[in-house]
C-alpha cells in the first residue's frame, strides 16, 4: 500500500522546537499547494443525482405520452412531432439514467474497488509465503 | 509563527439554523488555542469546519494560507489535519496494538507506531494486547491521541479530551497536548473543563451563541470574562 501520507520531512531529535515547527509548517504548506481542490460548484453531487432522477422519470413520462399523442391523431406532421418527441424522451431518459449510475454507484464501487485490491494484496502475500515456505 | 489553521469570517449552519455567526479565529504553528464555551456555542462545530467535515455557508478556512473551503475531508486528513472526536473514535472491540496498526495506512510501519506510542504513553504499552473498550477514559483517550497522532499531524483538533475524566487523568492529559505542541502541530482544543486546558494553552477564545466573544492569552480572561463563563456554564442566579 502506498502512503497517503508523506514522511520524508518527519522532524528529528537533533531540531530544536522552533525548527520543527517551522519544518511541518512547511511540509503542509508544500503538500496543500499540491492539493487539488475541487470548484464546489462542480462537485454538487446530490444535485447531479436530483438531475438523474428527474430526467430518467421526465423522459419515460415524454416518451409515453408522445406515444398516445401519436395514436389519437391521423394527422402526420402531429405524429412526426410526437417521435421527435419520444425520442427526444428515450435520450433524456438515457442521459438521466447514466447521471443517476455515475452519482448513485460511484461510493459504492469505490468502496468495492478497495476491498478488491485488499482482497488481491492478501492473496499476493500469502501466496508468497507459501513460496518462501515451500523453498526451504 | 505560520499561521496554519484561519478562520475568517466562517457562517455554518445546519440546514436552516445558522449556528456559527461569523468567526475568526487563528492557529499558528506550535501554538494551543483553547475554544471555550457552554453546549450549544458551536465550538465542535467549529472543529467539524475546520477539518473540512461540515461546509462553510460563508467566510474562508485558510490552511497554511491556502483558501481549502469546500475541500474534501479526506483530503484534509491527508495533508495532516487530525480531528479526534469527542467520543474517543476508537475501536473498543479490537486490542490497543490493533487499534494502532490500524493506523499504518499512513505508510508508518506498526513498530514505529508502537515506539512512538508506547514511549509517549507508557500504560498503553502494558496493555497492548487488552481490548480498547476495556481500558480507563483516560487511557482511550490517550490511544484516540496516538492514533491521531500516527498521522503526523500539522494541525490537531481536539474535541473534549476531558470528556467523564478524574481532573488529575485531564491534567495529565494536557500535559501531553503541550509537549505535542512544542513537536510543531497547530492545536486547536474545544473544551468545556476551561482550568485544565487553559493552564497550557497560548490563547483562548471564548465562544458563545456562535460567535466569539472574548479572545486573549488565559492570564487576559480576566475575572469578569470568567464570571460570565461561569454564568454560561451554570446559569445567572435570578
Amino acid at each position: 500500500m502506498t502512503s497517503p501520507l508523506p514522511t520524508s520531512g518527519r522532524v528529528t531529535n537533533t531540531m530544536n522546537f522552533g525548527e520543527a515547527e517551522q519544518a511541518r509548517a512547511d511540509r503542509f504548506v508544500r503538500e496543500l499547494a499540491e492539493l487539488k481542490i475541487p470548484d464546489p460548484a462542480a462537485g454538487r453531487a446530490a444535485l447531479w443525482l436530483r438531475v438523474g432522477a428527474t430526467l430518467m422519470v421526465v423522459g419515460l413520462v415524454l416518451a409515453g405520452s408522445a406515444y398516445f399523442m401519436a395514436h389519437s391523431t391521423t394527422d402526420p406532421l402531429a405524429q412526426r412531432d410526437a417521435i421527435a418527441l419520444a425520442l427526444g424522451g428515450v435520450a433524456g431518459c438515457v442521459v438521466g439514467s447514466a447521471l443517476f449510475l455515475r452519482y448513485s454507484l460511484t461510493g459504492f464501487l469505490r468502496y468495492w474497488m478497495a476491498r478488491q485490491s485488499y482482497d488481491v494484496a492478501a492473496l499476493a502475500d500469502q501466496l508468497s509465503k507459501g513460496d518462501a515456505n515451500g523453498a526451504r | 509563527m505560520t499561521a496554519l489553521l484561519e478562520l475568517r469570517d466562517v457562517r455554518a449552519a445546519y440546514d436552516r439554523i445558522t449556528v456559527l455567526h461569523g468567526i475568526d479565529l487563528t492557529v499558528r504553528a506550535g501554538e494551543v488555542v483553547a475554544l471555550l464555551g457552554p453546549n450549544g456555542a458551536g465550538k465542535s462545530t467549529t472543529l467539524r469546519v475546520a477539518a473540512g467535515v461540515h461546509p462553510v455557508s460563508s467566510g474562508r478556512l485558510l490552511l497554511g494560507g491556502r483558501d481549502v473551503s469546500g475541500a474534501a475531508p479526506r483530503d484534509l486528513a491527508r495533508a495532516g489535519v487530525c480531528l479526534i472526536p469527542e467520543g474517543r473514535g476508537i475501536f473498543p472491540n479490537l486490542s490497543v496494538r490493533d487499534n494502532l496498526l490500524m493506523m499504518t495506512f499512513t505508510g508508518r510501519g506498526l513498530a514505529e507506531i508502537e515506539h512512538l506510542t508506547y514511549t509517549r504513553f507508557p500504560v498503553l504499552g502494558r496493555r497492548s494486547s487488552q481490548a480498547a473498550g476495556t481500558l480507563s477514559g483516560g487511557e482511550q483517550q490517550m490511544l484516540a491521541l496516538a492514533r491521531g497522532l500516527a498521522t503526523d499531524p500539522a494541525v490537531l483538533l481536539l474535541d473534549e479530551l476531558s470528556m467523564g475524566l478524574a481532573p488529575r487523568v485531564v491534567s495529565a492529559l494536557y500535559e501531553q497536548v503541550a509537549a505535542i505542541a512544542t513537536e510543531g502541530p497547530a492545536v486547536l482544543v474545544v473544551e468545556q473543563f476551561a482550568t485544565a486546558v487553559l493552564g497550557i494553552a497560548d490563547r483562548a477564545a471564548v465562544l458563545v451563541r456562535g460567535r466569539i466573544e472574548h479572545e486573549g492569552k488565559p492570564g487576559q480572561l480576566h475575572l469578569g470574562v470568567r464570571a460570565e463563563l461561569a454564568a454560561l456554564y451554570l446559569g445567572s442566579p435570578t
